[in-house]
């Protein structure tokens, strides 16, 4: 019996080996039958806990790209309804050549999405950072807009970064904006103090609008598309000069929360640039009556 | 005993985690996975108990095949090298060594550990590549899972065991 005890003991693991070996072989070999492989597959309850953890942090680094998209989306989808009521309200007139008009401007931009990477609020002249450059495409002067309406224009661009003049610039951003819907235009103002208000100068005496109105690029600085938001119309003042209004206005981007946000770059505005330079060139070289 | 058996599971745990999650992702030229998970069982102590080690091993196996869905394949092959490591250890252990010798660079020799390591490693990735190609027989495809498994195993392996010393 002690003989036999201590075989056991020696060729225990012998022993041991055999058997495992044995559950493994029946295991690779049951495989195909469903119903016993159930526990031994990643369909058992703690596996399937570890890999739905796994999935919740890896989708976590991945909603950073799926924002990303959104915010692209939701622009486009805003730019379009701008288009569709614009079409809307011009029915009457000669709508095909509207039609074409407006496919032709939506082709002209496209859309180098960029994140920011240094971004204030709380100076009188705020600067943003954004991570693409001129190896992106992006250059000097193309507007910058978020999902949300507009951020400002791209003022210095390096070889992987640039440097964009947000609305929040007290001295150097002055952008084009009209009124949705009626027309009338003006510039945008920012006076310091509070990152969500601005101002709309030089709206003509003569404009028809009233308080809740959307305030919206207006096309003609041919650094951003018509039909990006700017803002809401808040309170209406008479300007300094009382020659025309001066609107205040809740702008619809949270500079404050600023992540992604897209260089508008418009493949037709060096040439604009280069008819005004050319036309300014004319007047200043023009020999003087 | 009992504190060499807790941080025995949570090293077998971080590595299994860490071969599920992260390892088993990664398809190196579509036929070399890294199979970290081995060097759990290289990293087993001179006498320490047989049946022990062969059933530490069996558990990795089997866990990584729930993981994996391979039932059996990585278990039916760790055992055997579970089965192999102590006499295996016995050939690399210098003369006059302490009973408990711990299995690692820095006892063994830099030299003699990758060589005991490159075995096991190598007849595990033989085994494991074998069960897998059971049914279709590439024999190229299957001597580059081996070799190059083998190879990166090794040297992702000896990267965390210098690390560790």
């Amino acid at each position: 019996m002690n003989n036999l005890l201590a075989f056991v003991a020696r060729f225990f693991h012998w022993l041991l080996l055999l058997v495992l070996e044995i559950i493994s072989g029946v295991l690779l070999f049951q495989y195909n039958s469903y119903q016993g492989s159930v526990w031994f597959s990643s369909s058992n309850a703690l596996v399937g806990k570890i890999y739905e953890w796994d999935a919740g942090v890896r989708s976590f680094f991945s909603l950073k790209r799926a924002n990303e998209e959104l915010s692209l989306r939701n622009f486009y989808l805003e730019r379009q309804v701008a288009q569709l009521r614009r079409l809307y309200g011009d029915l009457t007139q000669d709508t095909t050549s509207l039609m074409r008009q407006e496919l032709q401007l939506l082709n002209r931009f496209e859309l180098v999405p960029a994140k920011v990477v240094s971004n204030s609020l709380d100076k009188t002249d705020n600067f943003i950072t954004i991570d693409k450059g001129r190896n992106d495409g992006v250059q000097k002067d193309m507007g910058v807009a978020c999902g949300n309406g507009v951020v400002g224009v791209v003022y210095m661009a390096s070889a992987h970064y640039a440097v964009v003049i947000p609305v929040l610039n007290v001295t150097s951003s002055r952008i084009s904006c009209a009124i949705r819907g009626r027309g009338y235009f003006g510039y945008l103002q920012w006076y310091g103090g509070d990152p969500t208000v601005a101002y709309v100068e030089d709206v003509p005496r003569h404009a028809r609008f009233k308080k809740g109105d959307w305030v919206e690029t207006s096309g003609y600085s041919s650094i951003f598309p018509q039909g990006v938001l700017v803002g809401k119309i808040e309170k209406i003042f008479n300007s300094a000069d009382g020659l025309s209004y001066r609107l205040k206005v809740r702008l619809s981007t949270d500079f404050g929360c600023l992540r992604d946000v897209y260089v508008i770059s418009d493949h037709s505005v060096s040439e604009q640039l280069q008819l005004l330079n050319n036309v300014q060139d004319s007047i200043t070289m023009a020999p003087k009556q | 005993m009992i504190i060499d058996t807790f941080r025995r599971l949570s090293v077998f745990i971080a590595l299994l985690l860490v071969q599920v999650l992260v390892l088993n992702h990664v398809f190196l030229f579509g036929w070399a996975t890294i199979l970290l998970y081995v060097y759990f069982v290289v990293m087993f102590p001179r006498n320490y108990p047989r049946w022990a080690i062969l059933l530490w091993s069996f558990a990795m196996g089997l866990s990584v095949d729930m993981f994996a869905n391979t039932p059996g394949m990585a278990a039916a092959s760790l055992t055997i090298v579970g089965f192999i490591q102590p006499y295996l250890l016995e050939l690399f252990i210098p003369r006059e060594a302490p009973e408990n010798l711990r299995t690692a660079a820095a006892t063994l020799g830099l030299s003699k550990f990758t060589v005991f390591a490159s075995m096991l490693v190598f007849v595990h990735c033989l085994l494991f590549f074998s069960i897998e190609t059971f049914t279709s027989f590439h024999w190229q495809h299957w001597l580059l899972s081996i070799g190059g498994s083998t190879f990166l195993t090794l040297a992702l392996l000896m990267a965390v065991e210098l690390v560790r010393k």
